[in-house]
């Protein structure tokens, strides 16, 4: 065993984290109440869409999926004053009207006959820009300063991804005509259009860094250099 | 998508059959029966114990199918200034209880003989979910029907232990366990959002009670011998019911047995 009393760094050697990130207090706020508000909308579309659709296998996952959006709902809502922001309520909001657009138009089917285009707007559309923007985010924080986030990136990912592909093996299985195909073609280009002009879920920026966004650059201090200090 | 969605609209498959609950409570072939027509406690030594507790099931089946729709409307038909967010994540949290519901309710159906749509489904526990007060739903829905659920879930169980099933005995203690938690959820938001408004409470309470004597079936649930469905007084203690609460459901029950005094809920 090591001598106990040898100085040693607070980073193990196989620790690589960084503290540059490219995000601030503010825009890590203002993007984790982006993420809330669009949490809470897609699980109160869930719910209200098991009573609609016939499908068992559809209706049960509806079910669980619907609990796994509350739940990210839920983390965003507690680190938001992690983030010095005392009233949550101020930043759990859309980014811009186009994404509300995008919204009504995901929660409009309600036919039993439309589950294709639920299922859609869910899997084929949505969840794949909020993994595209849970994934910017988690490369783009600090890995020390934002540790909370990136945590709870970590749990909300792997359900989203899960879920993701749950979902579109329930499409592949519901769409077996040429004509479905083309319903679900055409459901996501008319919805792909509306969250294009949104941005994406967090608004412009949602992938790359938008005019709100600063904090220090990748020439920064690292990890190593502070424990080296040390 | 509308916000409130009504029973008849519920979103089934081809091999679901609806039933208006007035005609399933008088099939002679059912459990619902008055005293001195139906068959009496559920045990294994009734000569049609088997029967008795495939339709027991698949109504357990249907019902969770409803429980999951009813708690997942809640999520959606109300406003954030109708429902605060914690009570919807609740009600998603039940969303997904109910989902788990219902898949281990359709695997015990196979595994006792049953299948989807052999016996018809009526809709009025999910009726009870449509109440547009928040408040009143909640309680009628996570007090009266997840209560109800405890007494059969319980009754289920017991019958499994007495058949010497291990698989139904084990599933049905862990729907129980679910159970008890709704129930809880119930009793404590409707503390919470009717603690500066006593006559809300009143009238939510006495929703609940209505809910509970409908629930009763004239004595399907009680705790009279004949009654197929005991009343479970200790897990409903366990989900914060008081006494003279349950006091009330059983003495409910009784009354409501008399052949004539039962009156269909919905048409």
């Amino acid at each position: 065993m090591a001598d106990p009393s040898a100085p040693r760094s607070p980073f193990a050697p196989w620790d690589r984290r960084e503290l540059p990130g490219l995000f601030t207090v503010e825009e890590s706020a203002r993007r984790v109440g982006h993420y809330a508000w669009i949490e809470m909308r897609l699980f109160e579309a869930l719910g209200g869409w098991v009573a609609t659709v016939p499908e068992l296998d559809v209706k049960t996952t509806l079910g669980r999926h619907c609990y796994h959006h509350a739940w990210h709902a839920e983390l965003w809502h507690k680190r938001l004053p992690e983030l010095r922001e005392m009233r949550p309520d101020r930043l759990i909001r859309a980014p811009n009207a186009h994404l509300e657009a995008f919204v009504a138009a995901l929660t409009e089917p309600e036919a039993p006959d439309l589950t294709i285009e639920k299922l859609v707007g869910v899997f084929r559309v949505l969840l794949p820009r909020k993994i595209a923007a849970y994934s910017y985010h988690l490369a783009a924080t600090s890995r020390i300063t934002d540790a909370p986030t990136i945590r709870s990136l970590g749990f909300i990912l792997d359900d989203e991804q899960t879920d993701w592909q749950e979902g579109e093996m329930l499409l592949q299985a519901l769409i077996e005509t040429d004509e479905e195909v083309a319903r679900a073609a055409r459901r996501q280009s008319e919805l792909e259009v509306l969250i294009t002009r949104a941005g994406g879920i967090a608004g412009p920026g949602s992938l790359g860094p938008s005019s709100t966004s600063s904090g220090p650059t990748s020439s920064g201090p690292t990890s190593q250099t502070v424990g080296a200090a040390s | 998508m509308r916000k409130s969605f009504p029973a008849e609209d519920l979103a089934r498959d081809g091999r679901f059959r609806r039933a208006r609950t007035e005609d399933r409570f008088e099939d002679p072939r059912n459990e619902f029966l008055p005293p001195g027509r139906r068959a009496g406690k559920l045990t294994p030594d009734r000569s049609d114990a088997a029967h008795a507790a495939r339709q027991l099931m698949h109504g357990i089946f249907v019902g969770e199918i409803q429980a999951l729709e009813g708690a997942g409307r809640t999520v959606w038909d109300f406003d954030d200034d109708e429902a605060p967010f914690a009570l919807k994540l609740d009600m998603a949290r039940q969303c997904w209880d109910e989902a788990r519901h219902t898949e281990m309710s359709v695997k015990l159906g196979e595994w006792m003989g049953t299948e989807v749509g052999e016996f018809a489904e009526t809709a009025f526990l999910y009726q009870a979910a449509c109440n547009p007060d928040p408040v009143l739903r909640l309680t009628g829905v996570n007090r009266a029907l997840e209560g109800l659920a405890i007494d059969v879930f319980n009754t289920m169980r017991e019958f499994g232990e007495a058949c010497s099933d291990p698989v139904l005995s084990f599933c049905e203690d862990w729907m129980l366990a679910d159970e008890v938690t709704h129930v809880k959820m119930g009793s404590d938001w409707l503390r919470r959002l009717t603690e500066n408004d006593p006559e809300r409470r009143e009238r939510a309470l006495e929703f609940q009670r209505v809910v509970d004597k409908l629930f009763s079936f004239r004595g399907f649930r009680g705790e009279a011998d004949d009654s197929p469905i005991q009343l479970a007084r200790t897990f409903r203690r366990m989900a914060g019911f008081g006494d003279t609460e349950i006091d009330t459901i059983a003495a409910d029950a009784e009354a409501g047995s008399d052949p004539e005094g039962w009156r269909a809920p919905v048409g």
